[in-house]
């Protein structure tokens, strides 16, 4: 009796694993992001660009393991406390980071292997379709006005002068 | 007699292999604030970075910033409390947020916690902390506009009080010369 329990249940869990293996890849990702890049140099001195989402996949796969591509430089998405929810966040010097707009390719653990392989052979890493991607817009980052209002106001100031001074000279003379 | 000698010299190997087989990953971490001035209500940008100087790879990582009181900032964007599955040794990752700092004055920067297992087969959780930015100064939106701010409206109300002292006296002297001054004189 015990013997054929034991069966049964090993039965049961062999018809039960494909299910789980199979379900490795997300299937049509749904992405809702947040994105937040530097706006003004005096709050930060570098820009950083901060991608946050959450991730839903049409057969419920859960704590699926991305990784990001931004201008050919891979970083691994870093995970909330909510097994959906990622963050992407990087730096560097403003001027390295100018205004426009930047495309996040997303990788799982599959297709990433897939663009280190590219990568190590030098073959063309855009060809590798990335799960999902995400734009980010970057307006650039503020480093105060072009000319200092004080400057401005003593420029008027002398140019007003000037012109009563030599307008009171031609007077004179 | 031969008993003790065979276990201790099975707990020797034993020790021997658990040490040149799972040297354990070592997370040093790092903790920045990249702003130059502090200000309140605007984007105060905190930086984590992680090394692994171990020589195995560091299991579900958790990073955790106790140091941003509900009270003291708002959470602008980016988590306080994330995690990576792995970090592969001699690697590094980053992590970003942006907090806004709700009132002004000196506020402390502390360390964050970094919870790590130090290897596969290694469960036993590590514990180590970031390096902490210390005590920094934040400065009230008012003063920091007082500074900052191009002071605009200021000069157009400094340019319209100084209008009367200048535009007076060139009236009049521009009355006078189209009255007397009708034709061009000859120097």
């Amino acid at each position: 009796m015990a013997t054929s329990r034991m069966v049964l249940a090993a039965l049961a869990i062999l018809a039960v694993l494909p299910v789980f293996t199979s379900g490795d890849t997300c299937l049509r990702p749904s992405v809702v992001s947040q994105t937040y890049t530097s706006s003004e140099a005096m709050m930060a001195t570098e820009t950083v660009v901060i991608v946050e989402f959450t991730l839903t996949c049409a057969n419920n796969l859960k704590d699926v393991n991305l990784y990001a591509e931004i201008n050919g430089r891979t970083l691994p998405a870093t995970r909330g406390q909510n097994s959906k929810t990622y963050q992407v966040s990087w730096s560097d010097d403003h001027k390295n980071i100018p205004a426009g707009t930047y495309t996040v390719r997303f990788f799982d653990e599959d297709k990433y292997a897939a663009l280190r392989k590219a990568q190590r052979s030098g073959d063309n890493t855009a060809d590798i379709e990335p799960l999902f991607t995400i734009d980010v817009n970057h307006k650039g980052t503020y480093s105060g006005p072009f000319i200092q209002a004080e400057a401005l106001a003593t420029c008027v100031a002398i140019l007003v002068w000037y012109l009563a001074y030599s307008t009171k000279s031609n007077l004179q003379s | 007699m031969m008993k003790t000698f065979l276990v201790l010299s099975v707990v020797c190997l034993f020790s021997f292999v658990n040490s040149e087989d799972g040297k354990p990953a070592r997370l040093l971490a790092s903790k920045t604030i990249l702003n130059q001035y502090l200000v309140e209500g605007k984007d105060l940008t905190v930086e984590y970075n992680i090394y692994n100087v171990g020589e195995s790879t560091a299991v579900d990582v958790q990073l955790v910033d106790m140091g941003f009181p509900q009270s003291d900032f708002e959470t602008v964007r980016g988590s306080l409390r994330v995690k990576w599955e792995r970090i592969a040794p001699g690697t590094n990752v980053s992590h970003a947020a942006i907090l806004s700092p709700l009132k002004p004055g000196y506020f402390n920067f502390t360390a964050a916690e970094v919870r790590y297992q130090g290897s596969e087969e290694n469960s036993e959780v590590q514990l180590t902390y970031t390096t902490a930015p210390g005590e920094e100064g934040i400065v009230s939106r008012k003063d920091y506009d007082r500074k900052f701010s191009p002071h605009v409206i200021d000069w157009v109300t400094f340019a319209i009080m100084t209008l009367p002292s200048i535009g007076f006296p060139f009236m009049l002297w521009y009355s006078s010369k189209s009255k007397y001054d009708t034709k061009p004189k000859k120097n």
